[in-house]
């Protein structure tokens, strides 16, 4: 029991807003030492003004895989909602501006929280999840997902429907214009018959004295 | 059974990669090349020894030997289409991963004053003083730089209309600041024009 209490690892990252402090133990059937943390036995997510947030790894893990794909795509402008099926964390943009951060548990009966951060709560947010995911000391993996390039339909989303389709619906109301303005033009006049063939006797020579 | 689909999980992930390696190995594109010239710009415009903080940290970060100095440094950013002296050709890419790493750490050693301009909880006015502060300093450094013939520079130059370009550029450097932010916006640089 002391021994345990004495491998115990606390890891703690400051940021102005908020704190994020992981509790652990090294992974000793491993051989991990005893500074590392391999195994995650809870996490604390302190917010000024706001209620404290705390879990497990699992939690820990779903917070990852949606606000740090989120931010990668907010640096490419794209604002769109991340939540993976099954996970108790969503995040999405807030349609009062700002960032809406939802979080489901697992209790039953309770309700899931919804918060609001701003783009510094959010900036914020990132740092702590970098520097924990960067640390030497954490030594289990957490699947992130890898940042990939945006294709062009993904980048699309960032320019809001109307706009997208402002071009294509004008171009097709002035082609669809211009053919009923064609079809209202009066048909050309028909040539006139060529007349019946003259004779040749009737005919004038060219140069001839008439 | 097991077998093959272990060894087809093996291929899935030497293929991954793969691709990772062929993508980190690929120049940014024109449309990336501008981006990270804008936000090294928008550095600039927050600290106003930013261009000597740049030469600095290339050095001390170990890229003496990619840039001998300032000049080189600026002519790989002279890459940007909207330039008043533009260079064609491709950057390669440990140059640009370079100047990426420049700009991590440097949004990083400003992340405050970011995430003062970005933050909702300060008063109003003081919040519109810090824009308007950094907007006059990046317009003064675009007139100087970019070619005024160019629409995009005109519309960044434009108080309202470039208003959401600028705070993107800042939320940016907010979110790509520190050794964590490097993979972010180096995929972000990396995008398709879409």
């Amino acid at each position: 029991m002391i021994q345990s209490a004495a491998m115990k690892q606390r890891l703690v990252f400051d940021q102005l807003s908020c704190r994020l402090q992981v509790d652990g133990l090294p992974d000793v059937s491993i051989g991990q030492s005893g500074t590392a943390l391999g195994i995650i036995t809870g996490w604390q997510l302190q917010w000024v003004g706001r209620p404290l947030l705390e879990g497990r790894r699992e939690h820990l893990q779903a917070l990852m895989q949606v606000v740090l794909p989120y931010a990668r795509h907010l640096i490419s402008g794209v604002r769109r909602d991340f939540s993976v099926a099954g996970e108790p964390v969503d995040i999405g943009p807030h349609p009062e501006g700002g960032h809406r951060l939802l979080l489901r548990s697992s209790q039953p009966d309770t309700p899931p929280l919804e918060m609001r951060l701003d783009d510094a709560e959010l900036a914020d947010l990132v740092r702590v999840l970098d520097l924990l995911r960067l640390d030497p000391r954490l030594q289990l993996p957490l699947k992130v997902p890898d940042p990939e390039p945006l294709g062009p339909r993904e980048l699309m989303e960032r320019i809001p429907l109307h706009r997208r389709l402002t071009a294509p619906l004008g171009g097709a109301a002035v082609l669809a214009v211009s053919a009923a303005l064609v079809l209202l033009l009066p048909p050309p006049a028909r040539p006139p018959l060529p007349s019946p063939a003259v004779p040749a006797s009737q005919e004038s020579v060219p140069g001839s004295p008439r | 059974m097991d077998d093959a689909a272990g060894i087809i999980a093996v291929m899935a992930k030497d293929t991954s990669e793969a691709a990772r390696q062929e993508r980190a190995s690929r120049p940014l594109p024109r449309r990336g090349l501008e981006r990270l010239d804008l936000m090294l710009l928008c550095l600039e415009a927050l600290d106003l020894n930013g261009g000597e903080a740049m030469v600095w940290l290339s050095e001390h970060l170990g890229y003496g030997p990619l840039f001998p100095n300032r000049v080189e440094l600026w002519k790989r950013r002279c890459h940007n289409p909207l330039r008043r002296i533009c260079r064609r050709g491709e950057v390669p890419a440990p140059e640009t991963d370079a100047l990426i790493r420049i700009l991590c750490v440097m949004a990083d050693r400003l992340y405050p004053m970011l995430r003062s301009l970005l933050s909702s909880s300060d008063p109003e006015e003081m919040a519109q003083e810090r824009w308007d502060l950094f907007q006059r300093r990046l317009a003064d450094l675009i007139r100087e730089r970019m070619n005024p013939r160019r629409s995009g520079v005109q519309k960044l130059l434009d108080p309202q209309e470039g208003a959401g370009q600028r705070l993107q550029l800042v939320q940016g450097l907010s979110l790509c600041a520190g050794n964590g932010g490097f993979e972010r916006i180096k995929a972000s640089l990396m995008d398709a024009v879409a």
